[in-house]
Formats: structure tokens, C-alpha cells, sequence
């Protein structure tokens, strides 16, 4: 749904009632023709494309968790519970706020900006 | 030379999309109501898990997305109906499988002879009454144990006649000793009757019994996991080429699955290489390794390296031959699988429809037995 127009550049679509999307949930909706995913992580909204950079997976239907990481010492850590997107196909993952692939290879899942205005969410695509 | 038409699907292919390795995701749970005779008896305690047995052994290496729950198809969706072999073809847009098992994958590896051999008859009655009886369309690989190859004879002497069967299937990852020992002859001289080609599969659990130190030292599954396929391949086809098979077995067609591509060439070449120097190690063979090679073995392209390096991918497959010996597979629905558009973006453009159509169907086609 087309709520405001602009000259150039991305339009902004009504995606949810805000009290609709609690911490941790998550919507998705087609704007377009392109799919999207909008996150609630701690209260910070985001929006990234449902289409794995990989193999075209459902990347935003995909679990929402921490990564591992290793010390000095290689001794395994966890961190940034609940900020990693990973594809439900092959499980390569994804910072939810950037889209950028946490192994570190050139890929980046496109993201979209989110905007709340009267309580409700918005993407801007 | 560039493809004539557009080709931005494997559907826009004028061929019979074979995929060349695709799995059910079978356990000991499907396969023991199925196992007959006195090795009934003995699995009798696996038919629980509370104390009871699971045959097929564990390497224990931990599969990081899986045992994470990262991957969703792998993890939580198990084939159990011709619906769903058929709801994953669609996924992929291929139009023919030859169904490949889950645990099976691990049965060259179980301990007991008599109860490996029992669990391949077990399988294969599983395949053919839950999916190759249910969907006229579906075919599958008949499974065989290398622990007994005179009991693995028999089997395939005993599915040759079923229409729905199109290869078999031999579990490769562990095998000791390696493919090329003579006592998996009548193993070859049965495919070779049936007129059934023999897929070569390993695993990454394989490598506990055949590289024990090695698996132990690594401690990840990622590092068993990019060595133990190609690894494995490479050992059993330089015994097979050392010790003669190909040369004794001229009509047997052998297909080495999940391990990529550019082990192949590589391979190749280093024996071609010393066999012209080393000939008296292979006395065998009349003609240098790469020509028995070109004629009677094939491979099958999943997990392909190097797709994101430009023209790396094209470039193998023609140091390879995969005009002729490449086989598209997915792997489907293994956390790794490959989808087939992925690939043919890789070869548009790069070679002509005729070859594409090859590697998407047409070798298969001629390589496995549909009928």
C-alpha cells in the first residue's frame, strides 16, 4: 500500500501496527514484487530482502541468532544473541542490521529503511 | 561458443532435467521394520533407542548448522512421501531423480557384515514399497553392502529386473580396503550384468574409520567435510585405475558423487603422469589412466567450487571433459545442496545448448538406467 509519494527514489509502504511487532517478531511482505522481511531486534526495527544472496533462499524465514567467535586463545564465544539472520537453506549468515555476510565474502543481503510514524511501521523500497 | 537462445532456466532446456544426486532422508526407524531373516533377530534392541542399537556408526563430528538449527530443510523436513521427493524436484526445476538414501550414506562403515548386508536388502524394500511403487515417474538406486560383495552380487542380481531401479548404489566413504581390491569383483561384474551403473558416495563421517588420526586431529566438521569426499574419491579411483577394474569391467560405468569438481582434473593428470613413468605399477592397464577415465566414468557436480571466482568454474569443466562426464546434481535436501539455475548461470554463455543439455540430463540420461 502506497501511503506517500516522493519525485525519485524509494516510496514508502505501511508494513504493520507497531504494537503488532513485539521484540523478536518478525513480518513478511511483498512490496512490488520484491519480498521483505521487518525485524523487531531489542526494539530497533529493520528490513531486509527475503531472497538469500547465496541461492535465492527464504533468508528472512530463516533463525534469528548469535555467532561464534574465538579469543586469543581459540576458545569459542558466543555473541550478539538474536543479530544474526541464517538462511533456512544453507545457513549462511547475516548481520540483521547491515544485511553484510558474517563470514566475510563480498555478499550483502539489501536492506531497507524502517520509519514509525503514529505508531505505525513503514519501509521505505 | 555462446548459447543460441536464451536459457535463463533449466526449464528453457530441451532435455530431461536429471538431477544425479538426490536423497531421502531415511533412518533407522524406516529401515528396520523392513529387515528380514535372522538379522532380524539381531537388531531386535534397535528398535527403541532406550538401550536399544543404532547400527551405523558416528564419526560425532558436529555439524555446525545443523546441530544450530540454522538449516531449516535438512534439519526438519524428512522425505517420507513420493509427494515430498516431488515437492523438492519443483524447488530445483528438474524433471528426473534417482532417489539416493540418508543413513545409508553411513552403511559401508557398520561393523557387522551380515547386518550391513541385511540393512541394503531392508533399504532397498523401503525404496521400492514407500516411493518407486507409489510414483511411476520416480526412480532409485538400489543400495548394496561392501562389507560382503558376493552378498552385494546377489542383491543386484535380485532388484535387475525391477524397471523403477536405475543404478547402484555403493556406500564408499570408509571402505577398507579401498575399491580397487579384487574382492569386489562380483560387485562389478553384477552391475555390469544388470547393465546398471555404480555410484561411488562418500561421507564426511567416513573419515573416522579410514583416516582416523587425520579426523581426530581436525576436532571441526568443516575441514572432514571439504577433505573427506574428494579424499575418498581419490584413493578408491587411483586403486580402481592401479589394480585394473575399468580395464576388467569395460562395461561398467561409474559415477563419483558429491565431491566437486577440480579434484578431477588434478587427478588426472598427476596419474597420467606417473603412469608413463610407473607403468609396471599398473601392468593392467593398456593405455594411460585418463583414457579409461574418459570412457567409463563420470561425476557429478555438487557442492561446485569456485562460483563466485569468474570462469574458474567454466575453465574446470573443460579441463575436466565435463561435456561429456559432468552430471548436474543437487544434493537436495542436504544442508549444502545446489540449486540448478546456479550452475546454468555458470555455463550460459560459456558453452553451446548441446553441452548444457548434457550436463543437465542428456549423460545421465544415457548413464543411468531409465527405462
Amino acid at each position: 500500500m502506497t501511503t506517500d509519494e516522493t519525485e525519485r527514489g524509494p516510496t514508502r509502504h505501511y508494513v504493520v501496527d507497531e504494537a503488532d511487532l513485539d521484540d523478536g517478531d518478525r513480518v513478511l511482505v511483498e512490496i512490488e514484487g520484491r519480498e521483505i522481511g521487518v525485524f523487531n531486534v531489542d526494539g530497533d526495527l529493520y528490513a531486509l530482502a527475503n531472497h538469500c544472496v547465496h541461492m535465492g533462499g527464504p533468508v528472512c524465514e530463516g533463525r534469528l541468532m548469535g555467532y561464534f567467535t574465538a579469543d586469543d586463545d581459540g576458545d569459542l564465544r558466543y555473541e550478539r544473541d538474536g543479530e544474526i539472520l541464517a538462511c533456512p537453506w544453507h545457513g549462511w549468515e547475516f548481520d540483521v542490521e547491515t544485511g553484510e555476510h558474517i563470514a566475510g565474502s563480498k555478499y550483502r543481503l539489501p536492506t531497507y529503511d524502517v520509519t514509525v510514524e503514529d505508531g505505525e511501521v513503514y519501509v521505505l523500497a | 561458443m555462446p548459447t543460441q537462445t536464451a536459457v535463463r532456466s533449466v526449464e528453457d532446456l530441451n532435455t530431461t532435467v536429471v538431477d544425479a544426486d538426490f536423497h531421502l532422508t531415511e533412518g533407522i526407524e524406516e529401515i528396520r521394520p523392513y529387515v528380514d531373516g535372522p538379522m532380524e533377530k539381531m537388531l531386535v534392541g534397535s528398535s527403541s533407542y532406550s538401550g536399544g542399537v543404532n547400527p551405523y556408526p558416528s564419526s560425532g563430528d558436529l555439524h555446525p548448522s545443523v546441530v544450530t538449527g540454522r538449516t531449516r530443510v535438512f534439519n526438519e523436513e524428512k522425505l517420507a512421501t513420493p509427494a515430498d521427493v516431488r515437492e523438492g524436484m519443483d524447488l530445483l526445476g528438474i524433471d528426473r531423480v534417482s532417489l539416493d538414501p540418508g543413513i545409508q550414506l553411513a552403511l559401508g562403515m557398520v561393523h557387522h557384515d551380515q547386518v550391513a548386508a541385511a540393512l541394503a536388502t531392508a533399504y532397498n524394500e523401503y525404496l521400492l514399497d514407500t516411493f518407486l511403487s507409489e510414483d511411476d515417474g520416480l526412480y532409485g538406486s538400489a543400495v548394496v553392502a561392501p562389507q560382503r560383495p558376493d552378498l552385494a552380487a546377489e542383491e543386484i542380481d535380485d532388484r535387475a529386473d525391477e524397471s523403477s531401479v536405475a543404478a547402484v548404489f555403493l556406500p564408499s566413504g570408509g571402505v577398507n580396503p579401498p575399491l580397487g581390491d579384487r574382492r569386489y569383483d562380483p560387485i562389478y561384474d553384477a552391475c555390469e550384468r544388470a547393465d546398471l551403473p555404480l555410484l561411488l558416495h562418500n561421507v564426511s563421517g567416513g573419515a573416522i574409520t579410514s583416516f582416523p588420526i587425520q579426523h581426530q586431529a581436525f576436532g571441526r566438521h568443516m575441514p572432514t567435510h571439504v577433505v573427506s569426499h574428494p579424499m575418498q574419491h581419490m584413493v578408491n579411483l587411483t586403486h580402481m585405475l592401479t589394480t585394473g577394474v575399468p580395464e576388467r569391467f569395460p562395461d561398467l560405468r561409474i559415477v563419483f558423487q558429491e565431491a566437486g569438481l577440480g579434484w578431477v582434473p588434478y587427478l588426472v593428470n598427476r596419474l597420467d603422469y606417473e603412469y608413463y613413468g610407473q607403468r609396471q605399477d599398473a601392468p593392467v592397464l593398456k593405455r594411460p589412466p585418463s583414457e579409461y577415465v574418459d570412457e567409463q566414468c563420470y561425476f557429478t557436480s555438487q557442492p561446485v567450487e569456485g562460483m563466485d571466482k569468474p570462469g574458474y568454474v567454466a575453465q574446470v569443466i573443460r579441463l575436466m571433459g565435463g561435456e561429456h562426464n559432468l552430471m548436474f546434481a543437487s544434493d537436495y535436501p542436504h544442508h549444502d545442496f545446489d540449486h540448478a539455475d546456479d550452475l546454468l548461470r555458470q555455463l550460459t554463455g560459456e558453452f553451446d545448448r548441446k553441452a548444457i543439455e548434457a550436463i543437465f540430463g542428456g549423460t545421465a540420461t544415457e548413464v543411468y538406467r531409465f527405462r
